[in-house]
């Protein structure tokens, strides 16, 4: 597991999560779901690339990739709950540290969005 | 074996006439990624050919469809994106985020070029005699060409290349053959766009392609980023031979810290400013001023910020700081620090000898912080271009503002304070043409003019902005009379 230290590593795990999640709605057949975090995924992507702004880029610290690993395997209800807990919970951790209003925005959106499914 | 790279000339990939190729190397692995041609005049010669064949047709295209080519252009990098970014890492070194920054910034110049049509149109006033108009039309002026640095292989090329062309000129790209694979791709992009062949071209090379582009008369135009030798040297071999010269050199960029400042944010900017880019970039910061009691917090917050920088190969995200472009880069900046301490610095914090763990045969120079640094000092005056921020202390904020007016570049200079009333000296007194508060990398986005003054510029109209639109068209006036 890696430190999220850059603002392309979080977004970048931002982007894999969603696409985790995609996948694992995909499972268990809430297409609803899947959908939804395919859209925060492509979000995600947009935001990495338009909003990196060179002349604010500042190293980050105090993030870990391990504190918001995500079960995957556990497809119930509670299952469910505890993953949108996690991300829920990334969200909150990461827009905080981010120095871009726009990308602090699209991090607190998707963090909302999962607060209502935990 | 490594691909042997080609020119674009009149819309077609072509062999160089070159003899010699040039080994393009991954900085952090030392893996060949390709070669690239020490092109010649002939090839030079070629794309002038074309770019001047092509001129007629293109600046008779209408100025909204040439706009149009834009916005196709923006979305091919846009799809692009994130392999464009990778391969500007892997032939310069920098860190990811650094790439996809200067892929956006790249983008910005797009989007500017897109106004072009606004931008292009001129005044004029009806009776300036008795039945007689007077109007001003501005017009394309032929061929340009553009010699770009290793440090940003894209966003300097595209600084230029949009605007030219949108303008109606046409136009040739001369990459540093240290990074020539981003600029590979572009020209793939641009290919796609079925603009008329010739409208833009890419010659690979080095010294003897820029020598040529320099003295061929039938380039109107040069612009060019670099060191300040050289961009003296391009202004006046360039304006010798009848040319219009943008001829962006070196730097020295000044950071006055005052005892006001929020030490620990302004730390943070400051790292990224001294360090993004491994130091490898005419905005960053070279020396901090520690002004009065700021010097000893602002020395503490740097070694104790830096010491926590990950240095490593840009395709890891976590990377925060990437390697030096080459092995003479890493020699000179090492000996630079040495020199540092010879004429009497003390180094606090030492990058030399970096080693990075499974990457033993990288090209790193660690973060570096050399302190008791004086102006006399060559690490006080001479750009190092590598990741070594110097440290100095000044009395007073009067004493700060002299000692980096008295450096002969001027490319930035910044200020960290919670003053306004020092803000709003700062900003008028000294003498960089670029200048932050607060922000420790002040550089222009793509509707402002970007240049520095004193021996950071050579020239009059900078690149970017409104400067771009006067250098890259002539004004011509027409009175008029129906008799």
């Amino acid at each position: 597991m890696a430190s999220l230290n850059t603002f392309g590593a979080i977004m970048t795990h931002a982007v894999n999560l969603e696409a985790g999640l995609h996948e694992y709605y995909q499972t268990v057949g809430d297409d609803a779901r899947a959908k939804d975090a395919d859209k925060r995924r492509r979000t995600m992507e947009r935001i990495r690339r338009e909003t990196v702004l060179e002349i604010t880029l500042e190293p980050i610290d105090g993030l870990d990739e391990a504190d918001y690993a995500l079960n995957l395997d556990d497809t119930s209800a509670a299952g469910q709950q505890a993953v949108e807990a996690t991300a829920a919970r990334f969200y909150a951790e990461v827009a905080p540290k981010i120095n871009v209003r726009q990308a602090q925005r699209a991090l607190e959106r998707a963090g909302k969005a999962h607060q209502e499914l935990a | 074996m490594a691909e042997k790279l080609k020119n674009y000339i009149g819309g077609e990939w072509v062999e160089s006439t070159a003899a010699d190729y040039i080994p393009v190397e991954n900085p952090a692995t030392c893996e060949v990624l390709a070669e690239c041609p020490e092109s010649t005049a002939e090839d030079v010669d070629m794309a002038v050919q074309a770019a001047a064949e092509a001129f007629e047709e293109w600046r008779s295209t209408p100025v909204l469809s040439r706009a149009q080519y834009m916005h196709h252009f923006k979305n091919l990098i846009e799809d692009r994106f994130e392999e464009i970014a990778r391969i500007a890492v892997e032939e310069n070194g920098k860190t990811l985020d650094e790439a996809r920054g200067e892929i956006r910034r790249g983008i910005e110049s797009i989007d500017f070029a897109m106004g072009v049509p606004f931008l292009m149109r001129n005044d004029g006033v009806e009776d300036i005699s008795s039945g007689i108009d007077e109007t001003t039309v501005r017009q394309p002026v032929g061929v340009y060409a553009a010699i770009t640095p290793f440090n940003f292989p894209v966003m300097v090329p595209l600084w230029f290349l949009p605007t030219a062309i949108t303008c109606g000129n046409t136009f040739i790209v001369k990459p540093s053959p240290q990074t020539p694979l981003s600029m590979q791709i572009v020209y793939e992009l641009l290919d796609e766009l079925d603009m008329p062949e010739g409208v833009v071209n890419l010659v690979q090379g080095g010294i003897e392609a820029a020598d040529a582009i320099l003295k061929h008369p039938g380039i109107a135009g040069i612009s060019f980023v670099g060191s300040s030798p050289v961009a003296k040297k391009i202004y006046e071999v360039g304006t010798a031979h009848g040319k219009r010269v943008q001829a962006q050199g070196g730097a020295k960029n000044y950071i006055a810290v005052l005892p006001d400042a929020n030490m620990e944010s302004s730390v943070r900017n400051i790292l990224g400013a001294a360090y993004g880019c491994a130091g490898q970039r005419c905005l960053a910061a070279a020396v901090a001023v520690g002004v009065g009691d700021a010097y000893d917090q602002l020395r503490d917050e740097l070694v104790k910020q830096v010491s926590n920088l990950r240095v490593g190969y840009g395709l890891d995200e976590t990377t925060q700081m990437g390697t030096v472009v080459s092995a003479q880069a890493k020699e000179r900046i090492e000996s630079m620090i040495q020199k540092g301490v010879d004429e009497g610095a003390s180094v606090v914090v030492d990058g030399r000898n970096k080693a990075v763990d499974g990457y033993e045969n990288g090209i790193f120079v660690g973060p570096t912080i050399l302190e008791n640094v004086t102006p006399e000092m060559t690490v006080a005056r001479e750009e190092i271009f590598g990741p070594v921020l110097s440290l100095m202390k000044a009395d007073s904020f009067d004493e700060a503002v002299d000692i980096i007016n008295a450096s002969h570049f001027g490319n930035a200079a910044s200020l960290f304070t919670s003053n306004g009333k020092f803000a709003r000296e700062f900003k008028y007194r000294v003498r960089a043409g670029n200048i932050g508060i607060n922000i420790g990398v002040a550089a222009p986005s793509a509707s402002f003019p970007f240049g520095g003054q004193k021996d950071s510029f050579f020239g009059d109209l900078h690149g970017q902005g409104s400067d771009a639109i006067e250098f890259y068209t002539d004004r011509k006036i027409v009175i008029e009379r129906w008799i």
